[in-house]
């Protein structure tokens, strides 16, 4: 807060990368033209081919074709379209069932939520302790009229990684869409469409040191789609709007500058915070599976501490980090995916997310490690809540 | 050098440490934030991220049912 800063809230959004910035900026001030343009002037078409050529990266990064990605202004309008596209395009012919899992990101839960008052309705699957939905009970749920499953792949407050290749492929024997929100997981953790037969995947630039704002949606050739938002004919006539070019070039660019090398050091600096807070600081729990989580995804409960005064200590001593505490979000709500994987309010209330990015360092993991570490056992000394020892 | 006075009288966790840090960022340095509350565990964890912070703890005043906090920045 007064000094130096070491930020670990990185699912929540990334630093931009300097090189990312660098590739973005000959589109603000050179190559400002719509793409649109590329039948009246030389500039539109400059313009085109770098929208193009910066789809190419990202549809390749999924195994895709190119004409099976668009781009949009994030995770939020990725997941809207997919599934209220498919929703308006089978709802009056196939049905209007839909299966979701109960700790989705809010742009899926709430899209959901939206098409169960427009008549649909929605099964919310339950997750186990490690939060991963039963394969069996899905395949279970689905019926002649369900017309979508939306399971997403890593999660965003305890990093579980689904196993989104089974569950593609029984939506596929099912003949049902299934889409996945791939938002904490691109890039980070294999997704090739071409193996996985999924039909709709969510991904976004702020999680990986991309531009803010900047989103993609791959959709398999052939998905039952409807575009819902009115305007042009951009994005193959999937998303009407003015291309953001700039966004795309830093997206693509982005996307190249991931390597294994990188995921490899997220994943040491994860297990390196995990094993020294489970191991050195009592009356903690991990949130999520020790092994099938996203590499940069560290999620604690502090038993009988408040996670917005463990967020607040460490902000003063220099780290950032985020709590699935009531006290701390905006609904004044425990954390769903908490209480979704069986924790109670007391749980949600001590629960704290590390996450880390490209600019972290293991001298990082050791100093927040050491610093919260005494901020658990100071605050345990004045606890309200009960056992301290 | 101002005095920044805080009422977080009725308020709970994480109110009132909140408002401090507020308080403090905005502040120069030599300023004295006092904050008058009520929450018991707050008068104890506001003295701790005020030791965190290498700040001045001036003093720590129980008045009551309340309680007065005053810090250096």
């Amino acid at each position: 807060m007064l000094g130096e800063y070491v930020y670990l809230d990185n699912g929540a959004i990334t630093r931009m990368d300097e090189r990312v910035l660098e590739a973005m900026k000959p589109y603000f001030f050179d190559v400002y033209a719509v793409a649109t343009s590329e039948f009246g002037y030389s500039m539109g078409i400059e313009a085109r081919e770098a929208l193009d050529d910066s789809r190419k990266i990202l549809a390749q990064s999924l195994g895709a074709g190119e004409e099976e990605f668009i781009f949009t202004s994030g995770s939020t309008e990725s997941s809207n379209i997919a599934i209220k596209g498919v929703a308006l395009a089978l709802g009056d012919k196939k049905g209007k069932h839909i299966i979701v899992s109960k700790i989705e990101d809010f742009p899926v839960l709430y899209s959901a939520k939206s098409l169960e008052k427009q008549g649909f309705e929605v099964t919310y699957l339950d997750v186990d302790d490690e939060g991963f939905i039963d394969l069996e009970k899905l395949r279970d749920c689905i019926r002649e009229d369900t017309i979508l499953v939306s399971i997403q792949h890593a999660n965003q407050e305890i990093g579980t990684l689904q196993d989104i290749a089974t569950i593609a492929q029984i939506c596929q024997e099912k003949k049902v869409v299934f889409h996945t929100d791939a938002t904490h997981s691109f890039t980070r953790a294999p997704l090739d469409v071409n193996n996985i037969p999924v039909d709709l995947v969510t991904v976004s630039a702020h999680t990986i040191h991309g531009p803010h704002g900047v989103g993609g949606l791959y959709i398999r050739k052939g998905t039952p789609l409807r575009k819902w938002m009115d305007g042009g004919f951009q994005e193959f006539n999937f998303r009407a709007g003015l291309e953001n070019i700039p966004g795309a070039v830093g997206f693509a660019k982005a996307v190249q500058l991931i390597d294994d090398n990188e995921n490899q050091k997220l994943q040491e600096m994860r297990d390196r915070l995990l094993d020294r807070i489970l191991n050195e600081v009592p009356q903690t729990t991990l949130n999520g599976s020790r092994l099938k989580r996203s590499p940069q995804n560290s999620n604690i409960t502090f038993h009988f501490v408040e996670g917005e005064s463990i967020t607040l200590h460490l902000d003063m001593r220099g780290f950032a980090v985020s709590t699935g505490s009531a006290c701390f979000s905006r609904s004044l709500e425990a954390s769903h995916v908490i209480t979704g994987i069986g924790g109670d309010h007391e749980r949600a209330h001590g629960s704290v997310r590390f996450t880390f990015g490209r600019f972290n360092t293991m001298e990082d993991v050791d100093n927040v490690v050491d610093a919260v570490t005494d901020v658990v056992e100071n605050l345990r000394r004045i606890s309200p809540l009960g056992k301290t020892d | 050098m101002a005095v920044v006075k805080i009422n977080v009288v009725g308020e709970t966790c994480p109110v009132p440490l909140v408002e401090a840090r507020k308080a403090l960022r905005k502040a120069s340095p030599g300023d004295i934030i006092e904050i008058t509350g009520t929450h018991p565990a707050s008068k104890k964890e506001i003295p701790m991220a005020v030791e965190a912070l290498g700040l001045e703890l001036v003093e720590v005043k129980e008045e009551g049912d309340s309680w007065k906090i005053k810090i250096k920045r």
